[in-house]
């Protein structure tokens, strides 16, 4: 109970400056309002009926989002040197590595939230009908936002102290979330079209494993990438 | 090992690397049938294949020593990592441009956006993330660190790259030689892929050792001046 | 291991290999019939085997020179430190 205590204690803080500040929200939310006309003006509605793209787009989007607001995961701890005191603390890293992962999932979960409200206006989107789909659809968000945040938290320590910044993020992150990306925007279209849930459980499994092997992966190298 | 047993070990390689490229480019071009539905063209296989599976190998390397590397600390196997990581490069590109040659006649497209080759070309990426790591991190120690990391990371990449495949039933053709009923090529295609195999493995572990003992008398020196 | 890049520079043997090597996708055309090589025409297909061929050495090939160019600097960083 106490390493679960200790990981609740690193999530609550990050979210408590993030509430304080809403440096992140602020320009994430903004983002998935404006990609979303972006996008609206960079397709033919008149060729392509843009139901049929939403899901991609949806996912598009969120990471895209996700890359403006997690690259700066660390940066919240560059005043007062507070990383280096967060590392000389007697907290275990991999629970620092799951607060992290915790606070960054809410954060991004509150925004994909935003982005399927702001889609469905946009693009007259028609969510599922029955409460399976709703289920389906929030296990695909869940699961996926999991995998994307879990890869993140690790690989944005590596700009920590690097030469090329944030800009080495997406040379990192993108090729890792290709089958992250397979799987969440298959499951998605597939609920969005009333698909029976033998055809998503499939996807379902493969986002549950792709989770698993993120997160241990990323507990058990966290401490190489975060220390000086 | 010291550096004349390596001179020994890596010329061996060499000298039996060259031999059995000689072979394979005798059985391709001399011996083996010409494939019936892919003609000619088909004969790039015999290369493609070869440096796909040694680009794998030596990724699993770069994993395995990063891994090591972690846990041990030993500078050597670090060199042994980037070192299999180059390597590692090379047969993925030599895989990515050859791969698109036999496609545009075999398939009628340069590139077919399929999932396996598509992760293939990431996997490139992702290597290219192992070396920016390495060279834009401000301390030379926690750069071999982060790019450990990233070397392990990106080995993960390799099994769903696999799985991909049998998710999305892709347009690449089904593995011919690692399928549960056993081997769908022709004899003679097969003891061709297999002898590729060999005199790309022996070439890639004859440059690795040069490279490597190159690399580890780069850092001794590099360690005196300092 | 510097005597070994040395060695391999000066085989002229080797290099011959390497070119055979490299023309030797040329050569399938012996396979499609008796007509002369000057007569036929060579087909995309054969292109693309060749060039494919040549890729592979070609990449091959620039590893060898990287590393070989690197020995040189390594060679050059020990005959400094040993003349101090």
């Amino acid at each position: 109970m106490k390493y679960l205590s200790v990981v609740w204690a690193v999530a609550r803080k990050d979210l408590l400056v993030e509430m304080r500040t809403l440096e992140r929200l602020t320009a994430m939310g903004a983002f998935s309002v404006l990609i979303g006309v972006l996008f609206h003006f960079s397709i033919d509605t008149s060729l392509i009926r843009v139901q049929t793209i939403a899901p991609s787009l949806i996912w598009m989007a969120t990471i895209f989002v996700g890359m403006l607001g997690l690259g700066r995961i660390y940066t919240i701890e560059d005043e007062n040197r507070a990383l280096s005191g967060l590392l000389q603390s007697p907290i275990s890293l991999d629970a620092l590595y799951f607060g992290k992962v915790l606070s960054n999932s809410i954060l991004l979960l509150s925004i994909v939230v935003l982005i399927l409200v702001v889609f469905a206006v946009f693009f007259n989107l028609s969510f599922p009908g029955g409460w399976l789909g709703w289920i389906s659809l929030s296990g695909v968000i869940l699961l996926g936002v999991l995998s994307f945040v879990s890869i993140m938290t690790l690989l944005s320590a590596v700009a920590v102290n690097n030469t090329m910044g944030e800009s080495i993020i997406p040379v990192l992150v993108l090729p890792l979330l290709v089958p992250i990306v397979i799987h969440t925007v298959t499951a998605t279209n597939r609920i969005f079209a009333n698909r029976p849930f033998a055809e998503i459980e499939g996807n379902l499994r493969m986002l549950a494993a792709i989770v698993l092997i993120f997160l241990v992966a990323g507990a058990s190298l966290f401490r190489f990438a975060i220390e000086e | 090992m010291n550096r004349s047993r390596m001179k020994k070990i890596s010329m061996s390689f060499g000298i039996l690397g060259v031999a059995a490229i000689l072979l394979l480019h005798y059985m391709v071009f001399f011996w083996v049938p010409t494939e019936l539905s892919m003609g000619i063209v088909q004969r790039i296989f015999y290369i493609h294949v070869p440096s796909w599976w040694v680009a794998f190998i030596s990724f699993g390397v770069v994993a395995l020593c990063s891994g090591v590397y972690l846990w041990l600390g030993d500078d050597r196997l670090d060199a042994a990592a980037v070192t299999a990581a180059e390597g590692g490069m090379i047969f993925t590109t030599i895989g990515l441009l050859t791969g698109p040659l036999w496609g545009k006649i075999a398939w009628g497209a340069w590139w077919t956006w399929e999932p396996r080759l598509t992760l293939a070309l990431l996997l490139w990426f992702i290597y290219l993330g192992y070396f920016l790591v390495r060279r834009s991190t401000l301390n030379p120690e926690r750069g071999k660190r982060l790019a450990a990391v990233v070397g392990i990371i990106g080995v993960l990449d390799i099994p769903l790259i696999h799985v991909s495949v049998s998710w999305l039933r892709s347009l690449h053709p089904e593995a011919v030689v690692l399928n549960p009923d056993g081997p769908t090529l022709d004899e003679s295609m097969l003891a061709t892929l297999l002898v590729g195999l060999l005199a790309y493995s022996l070439i890639f572990v004859c440059l690795f050792t040069v490279r490597y003992s190159t690399e580890l008398v780069d850092r001794a020196t590099q360690m005196q001046d300092v | 291991m510097i005597d070994f890049m040395k060695y391999l520079r000066l085989n002229r043997i080797g290099l011959v290999c390497l070119v055979i090597v490299v023309c030797c996708p040329a050569v399938a055309l012996a396979q499609s019939g008796g007509a002369p090589l000057g007569s036929q025409t060579l087909g995309r297909a054969y292109w693309h085997v060749f060039v494919a061929y040549a890729i592979a050495w070609l990449l091959v090939a620039f590893w060898l020179a990287a590393i070989s160019r690197r020995l040189g600097r390594v060679e050059g960083r020990v005959d400094h430190s040993v003349d101090d």
